[in-house]
């Protein structure tokens, strides 16, 4: 513990220490296993990615101790982190890592594990009941500037049923009807 | 003359029907057919990537599967259908077990990916397929040298050893109409549209210090190739001008609509009225 007596404004603890019993071993083996998973044990915390990062100024947890802390086995922290949701998926970070490490991709990877477990802000199920209920994202309003333009009226080749029938059986039909 | 299966996503014909009907006048141009792909499903965006990879996967494979029995590359005008399009079709080309188990869900519908068919951006189309020769050789009304910042939007660019393009495709692309393009600093900072629905005050502020530097870079016109990215800078000045009291006036034009004015159509042709920046002064700067 650090002596604050004299020199005000320091914490009471510089480091919070990591609990070794609150880890979770298979978190690194997991998100290996998923899409574009497999690189990141040759991370070695160089911190390129949080320097190519436009937001990680405002993120409390820095993308380079993101990933770290999946190294270290940190599930809860990493998948209740607020951060992974707010990444732009700009793809600067992992475009610039020097070990190959897919960091834009891990934190999709991180966020399909947060969503199986709820762990997911209201706007993007919104966005999903939108992809379920009516099979796009953006509907057609002003039809006559298509009209203007001598296009079809509608959205060209697109079958809404097919979203909706594919997306009824996997992970977005089921957070979609789980109640929100 | 090439043919093409074209996908156009669901944002440009919702929002922007001005670059739809501009890409397919540049398209018809240069010969280059372009054959509505049907029965497809929308992307689902970087969103659905991130609430449900496998649903992703799966709804975009499809969309593959109808292209390649077309036989034709599949082609779109949209950074985020490219971007998901692009991403499956790389991951299915690499992760043989991924593509048996999401071929199995495919075969319930007849369908198979085989990788056939190449998804593409229309404006890398327009610089492999055509080529700046033929382009420069149509082109009856240049541009006076007049500066136009490029916004690429991310997931043109990246990951490049996924989407495969440089930035070289669209600067090259912008040059050959005659018009000189302005280096800012922020060039490859992102527009913010994919963190909107999670946090938008950070989703304007970032499309805000994208327009401050073009505009500082001295910029007169912006081009944009994705209706997100042009949510972001055109759209969202409207709204900046109430949040920061910054007034950019600065126009927001899809690239084919450029090319089409260069090309000699005119601006009813590419929809230059439906721009929500007013686009019009651009025309001062065709040669006559």
């Amino acid at each position: 513990m650090t002596e604050t007596g004299e020199k005000k404004g320091l914490p009471d603890v510089f480091i919070e220490p990591i609990n070794m019993s609150e880890l979770d071993r298979g978190f690194r083996k997991e998100i290996q296993s998923m899409p574009n998973g497999e690189e990141l044990s040759a991370c070695f915390a160089c911190s390129t990615c949080t320097s190519a990062c436009p937001v990680a100024n405002i993120w409390e947890i820095k993308p380079h101790q993101l990933i770290r802390m999946i190294i270290l086995g940190m599930r809860e922290k990493v998948l209740s982190s607020k951060e992974i949701w707010l990444c732009l998926t700009c793809f600067e970070c992992q475009e610039r890592c020097p070990q190959g490490v897919r960091v834009t991709d891990i934190f999709f990877d991180c966020k399909n594990l947060a969503a199986e477990e709820n762990m997911i802000p209201d706007s993007i199920v919104a966005l999903g009941k939108e992809l379920l209920e009516k099979g796009q994202l953006y509907i057609v309003t002003a039809d006559w500037e298509r009209e203007d333009l001598d296009l079809e009226p509608d959205v060209p080749g697109l079958s809404t049923d097919a979203v909706k029938r594919v997306l009824g059986g996997t992970r977005t039909g089921r957070l979609v009807k789980g109640g929100k | 003359m090439s043919i093409y299966s074209l996908y156009m996503g669901c944002s440009v014909p919702a929002n922007y029907p001005n670059y739809e009907a501009s890409m397919l006048k540049v398209a018809e141009s240069f010969e280059l057919t372009l054959e509505y792909l049907n029965d497809v499903a929308c992307c689902g965006s970087p969103n659905l990537r991130a609430m449900d990879y496998w649903g992703w996967a799966l709804v975009n494979a499809r969309t593959l599967a109808l292209a390649d029995i077309t036989e034709h590359d599949i082609v779109t005008p949209c950074n985020g259908c490219f971007g998901s399009l692009k991403d499956v079709y790389h991951l299915l080309k690499h992760d043989t077990e991924y593509r048996t188990s999401i071929n199995v869900e495919l075969e319930a519908e007849g369908l198979e990916f085989t990788g056939t068919s190449r998804p593409r951006h229309f404006i890398e189309v327009l610089y492999t397929d055509v080529g700046l020769d033929s382009i420069r050789k149509k082109i009856s009304k240049p541009l006076d040298g007049v500066g136009i910042a490029i916004h690429y939007g991310c997931h043109l660019l990246r990951p490049g050893d996924v989407t495969e393009i440089t930035p070289e495709v669209l600067s090259e692309l912008v040059r050959v109409t005659g018009a000189h393009v302005v280096e800012y600093p922020l060039w490859k900072q992102c527009c913010g549209a994919t963190v909107l629905p999670v946090d938008e005050a950070l989703a304007i502020r970032l499309a805000r210090d994208k327009l401050k530097s073009m505009k500082e870079a001295g910029a007169a016109f912006v081009t944009v190739v994705c209706p997100a990215c042009c949510n972001q800078l055109d759209l969202q000045q409207l709204g900046l001008r109430e949040l920061y009291g910054e007034k950019f006036d600065l126009p927001i034009l899809f690239y084919p609509q450029i090319l089409g004015l260069a090309l000699g159509f005119d601006e009813d042709e590419v929809g230059l009225g439906m721009n929500r920046v007013p686009a019009k002064p651009i025309l001062q700067h065709f040669s006559k």
